[in-house]
């Protein structure tokens, strides 16, 4: 036996080996990397669910709710605890409307993922498929009923086309913004997107531990892991726009291509700012589908441009104001300067013509600007030339964006510079006689055209236009507030604005004047009126109307002015006959708001 | 046949009695802990297994070695008759005929009480062969018999986990009586020659992927790698201390595949951390190490050859399982003696241990039969 002791000994070696070895991987597994696996561990159990923010609402001047958010309540099953899976299938398609194969293949779909994850089966199903669903219940184990939030548009398509649409989330949202998921929905456009910081909220989230097969655990284990962070509601966002303005707007507009402003003269406040056509916001609450964007996008009449901020258009003879405070200030005219007009004008060659081609006779500045006479204004444009005549349409706010905060153009105050730069051609004089009636290369906005309007009514201060008034909190604390932005004093004295002002009057109240559409028996209105041509430069195809822009820009009341009003319709006809009218039914509603406001604070 | 003789109450090993009293009362409140969620069940059943157990090997103890030695050829024959029964008319569970079934409570699973019958058969040969030198293949073809029945029947079944612990303990016994260098070498040269085809031939894709993944646990983290490294973050993420009973959040939330039979000792590594892991495997050790001094006092071969064996068997059940635990070996079917669940394995440890005893009892000669020195 003493032969086998000494073999003994080897095994007992052996055995000594074998546990120096697993016990130094116990050690590099639970101590020198222990610290690695308890992190490991702790993903393993602890799953993160987001709690999205819901989005802020947006309200009118008076607290009116334009945005809302409604719960949609959305339908899943979890798998785990289906039973009798066919009948369920079938009741649930017969109440949502789905089909079955539907039903099945979505769930089929998620089962290859896990058992314990709900489906969804349907989004914001409507109230009596709820009622159904709500009274059957117990009929339907695993069947889950998810609250989620979605916007609502208590107005309608009212306002849309600034209000905006919001959308999934594209890549480079992603990359931009890190509180950004895939599958969010953000703002797109308008105020949406413009004030989307503040719209949004802070998410918050629950952790749940779970289970190796995904299962939310119950138990009382492990909830030392756990915390929770409440998501914080999105601002609301409190807007300068009044609803019943802003429904007179797209009224008068009604079935017109065109755009309608109207602000606040002293404060720059916009009241109203209607585009047509437009889009119903509704289409992209869940995010668009396919069809309707394409259907949007390659709708000829651009329903998702704003004209009244992005809409680009010859101001035609309401640009004749700029002219007009450019020759006073330059010492070109005097309000009494007169100035023969035959219906014709020479320069050089090239003969411009007036729109009246029977001629205006000897007219002053007044009569020039209540009679729209072209001639008056080819003199005054070939004696400023273009340089001051550039330089006061900047001063007046063309040919750079008013600063809204939605999607805007800039336009064109032409220039040499501008041309040089365009077009590498020098500038011809012919152009400076065309640009003074608003013509040539000239483009504008409406919101431009209306903030004009309004620094000439108050005496010459170019505003920055307030879309929105300020940002309150959901515990009702305002975090940011706009108040009046002056861009600019307009370097014109006011004496020459009074003139020019007089000479507004006059185009709705003079006899001959040609926005006498516009006036009111009880109270004066300024305006000007405006026929912009449709330069052929448009060659885009068929269907093009050759049909002239109307314009109609105006502030009342006259002596004492509190609101611009702007109105351009498309292939319209003549500024006076067709915008005129548009913008006397803004001026009624607004001055009928303004006497029931009166009336209410008196009550 | 037994002898309930003062002498033999007097030299009773205690020490291994307390030493697995110890052990079995680790496993089974490792158990408690893995099964309280789901109202107690297999550590009310394993409770039953290591009373019955202990009991079985108490009275074994009492069995005189040389008893076993008269009918171990029998004993192996029985089992034997058991593993083909089991082919024929047994249970089969999770695509393995390794189960007979006893009514609701218990199945058996013949293939693990194997393990002893053929300790006992082959200490039985080498007890009555007089061979001292160190045997060649030819000379070997009886133990290799005695191995090969019971080790083709449960590759029938199939059970790889059991055949592989068949192997090993016959293999370190075959091995501990000496073979000659050149049989070793040939033996090698063959399994070297012979694993090319047979990994391509032999084995199952699931077999190969299971070695794969061995070797690469992460190339499939959801799939078949996913047992290896959800129990090495349950090891790792212990620590030195452990997450405390009942709390180890790998085991309770069943991140860990097969808590309760395979992977006991990992949940034991998390709830108790290096420190309880290494008590463990020092108690473990400590057994073994008993035994293997059981051998070196046995009287006789046979005694001897049974005590290493058994040893053995504990030996290769503690390095097969762990190592699986911890990362360090593939992951075979062969639980951890006790610790794992199961009536069996659970028995067939105990009254291993219950065998030693009783030859640890007879180390003085018992009146009327002289000394067998060899």
């Amino acid at each position: 036996m003493q032969n086998y002791r000494s073999r003994l000994v080897i095994v007992t070696v052996i055995l000594g080996v074998a546990f120096l070895v697993i016990a130094a991987r116990l050690w590099y597994l639970q101590v020198l990397r222990g610290e690695e696996f308890e992190k490991f561990s702790l993903d393993n159990r602890i799953r993160i669910q987001r709690v999205p923010a819901p989005r802020g609402r947006i309200l009118d001047r008076n607290g009116r709710e334009l945005v809302v958010n409604r719960p949609s309540f959305d339908i899943y099953l979890l798998p785990e605890d289906l039973r009798e899976a066919g009948r369920i299938h079938g009741s649930l398609s017969q109440i949502l409307q789905i089909s079955i194969e539907d039903i099945k293949g979505k769930v089929a779909q998620a089962v290859k993922k896990s058992r314990f994850k709900p489906v969804l089966i349907a989004q914001d199903i409507n109230r009596d498929q709820l009622a159904l669903i709500e009274a059957r219940r117990t009929l339907f184990p695993g069947l889950i009923i998810e609250v989620n939030n979605l916007r609502e548009y208590p107005y309608g398509k009212l306002g849309a086309s600034f209000l905006g649409y919001i959308g999934k989330v594209t890549e480079a949202d992603l990359n931009s913004n890190p509180n950004v998921y895939s599958n969010d929905l953000l703002g797109k456009t308008g105020i949406e997107k413009a004030w989307e910081n503040s719209l949004r909220g802070e998410d918050g989230f629950t952790q749940n531990v779970t289970d190796a097969l995904g299962r939310n655990v119950d138990s009382k284990l492990f909830l030392e892991d756990l915390h929770n962070k409440n998501s914080i509601p999105g601002d609301d966002i409190l807007l300068a726009v009044d609803i019943d303005l802003q429904k007179a707007a797209e009224e008068a507009l009604g079935e017109q291509f065109g755009a309608i402003v109207a602000v606040n003269v002293n404060s720059g406040e916009v009241l109203a700012l209607a585009s047509n056509p437009s889009y119903d916001p509704v289409d992209f609450i869940k995010g668009i589908d396919h069809d309707t964007w394409n259907e949007l996008i390659n709708d000829k009449s651009f329903p998702l441009v704003n004209r009244a901020t992005q809409g680009l258009y010859a101001p035609g003879s309401v640009f004749k104001m700029v002219a007009a405070a450019a020759a006073l200030k330059e010492g070109v005219v005097t309000a009494d300067t007169v100035h023969h007009c035959p219906g014709y004008y020479k320069l050089g060659t090239h003969t411009f013509r007036c729109w009246n081609r029977a001629g205006h006779g000897p007219v002053n500045l007044h009569q020039a600007l209540v009679q729209s006479c072209d001639v008056y204004f080819y003199k005054v444009a070939e004696k400023l030339g273009i340089n001051s005549l550039s330089k006061y349409m900047k001063d007046f706010g063309f040919g750079s964006r008013s600063g809204i905060g939605i999607e805007e153009q800039s336009g064109v105050a032409p220039s040499r510079e501008w041309k040089q730069k365009r077009f590498k051609k020098p500038w011809y004089q012919g152009e400076t006689i065309v640009s003074a009636i608003g013509q040539g290369y000239v483009n504008v906005t409406p919101l431009q055209v209306v903030m004009m309007t309004a620094a000439v009514a108050n005496g010459g201060v170019l505003l920055k236009p307030t879309l929105v008034k300020k940002a309150v909190t959901y515990s009702g604390e305002t975090s940011i507030e706009y108040s009046v932005n002056i861009r600019t004093q307009i370097p014109v004295d006011s004496e020459m604005l009074a003139h020019i002002q007089d000479a507004l009057v006059g185009v709705v109240n003079d006899p001959g004047g040609t926005g006498w559409r516009a006036r009111f028996s009880d109270f004066l209105v300024a305006g000007k009126t405006g026929t912009a041509q449709v330069v052929s430069l448009d060659t885009k195809g068929e269907g093009v109307q050759y049909k002239d822009h109307a314009w109609f820009t105006s502030y009342a009341p006259a002596d004492k002015p509190q609101i611009a009003v702007t109105v351009l319709i498309e292939h319209g006809g003549q500024g006076g006959v067709v915008a005129a009218p548009i913008a006397k039914q803004i001026i009624r509603a607004y001055i009928k708001l303004l006497k029931e406001k009166n009336a209410d604070d008196n009550a | 046949m037994i002898m309930l003789d003062r002498r033999l109450l007097k030299n009773f090993g205690w020490s291994l009695f307390f030493m697995i009293l110890t052990y079995s009362t680790l496993a089974l409140l490792n158990l408690y802990s893995v099964s309280y969620q789901t109202g107690l069940n297999y550590f009310k059943k394993q409770l039953v297994w290591v009373i019955c157990g202990i009991v079985s090997m108490l009275l074994i103890s009492f069995v005189n070695y040389r008893t076993l030695r008269q009918y171990a050829l029998y004993i192996y024959g029985f089992s034997i008759l058991a593993l083909i029964f089991v082919l024929i008319f047994g249970k089969e569970v999770a695509g393995a005929r390794s189960w007979i079934s006893l009514g609701s409570f218990a199945t058996i699973q013949p293939s693990e009480f194997v393990k002893l019958s053929m300790i006992l058969a082959i200490a039985k040969f080498y007890h009555d062969d007089y061979q001292y030198t160190p045997y060649g293949l030819v000379e070997l073809y009886k133990p290799l018999l005695l191995i090969g029945l019971p080790l083709g029947l449960i590759l029938m079944q199939p059970d790889l986990g059991t055949a592989l612990t068949i192997i090993l303990i016959s293999g370190s016994m075959v091995l501990f009586m000496g073979v000659q260098k050149s049989s070793i070498l040939f033996v090698l040269t063959l399994i070297i020659g012979l694993s090319f085809p047979a990994w391509h031939y032999a084995l199952k894709p699931y077999q190969q992927d299971r070695v794969k993944t061995f070797l690469d646990p992460s190339r499939d983290p959801l799939g078949a790698g996913y047992n290896a490294i959800q129990s090495q973050i349950a090891v790792g993420s212990g620590g030195f201390l452990g997450k405390g009973f009942r709390s180890g959040s790998q085991t309770q939330l069943r991140f860990i595949p097969a808590r309760q039979t395979d992977f006991a000792f990992s949940v034991f590594a998390e709830e108790w951390g290096f420190a309880g892991g290494v008590f463990a495997l020092i108690l473990y050790s400590l057994i073994i190490l008993w035994m293997i001094d059981t051998a070196s006092r046995a009287k006789d071969k046979f005694a001897m050859l049974v005590s290493f064996g058994i040893a053995s068997m504990f030996f290769w059940h503690l390095m097969v399982n762990v190592g699986m635990v911890i990362g360090l070996l593939p992951i075979t079917g062969v639980p951890l003696l006790i610790f794992s669940y199961g009536g069996s394995s659970t028995m067939t440890a105990l009254i291993g241990v219950g065998i030693v005893l009783g030859i640890r009892m007879r180390k003085l000669p018992v009146t009327g039969e002289s000394m067998v020195f060899r």
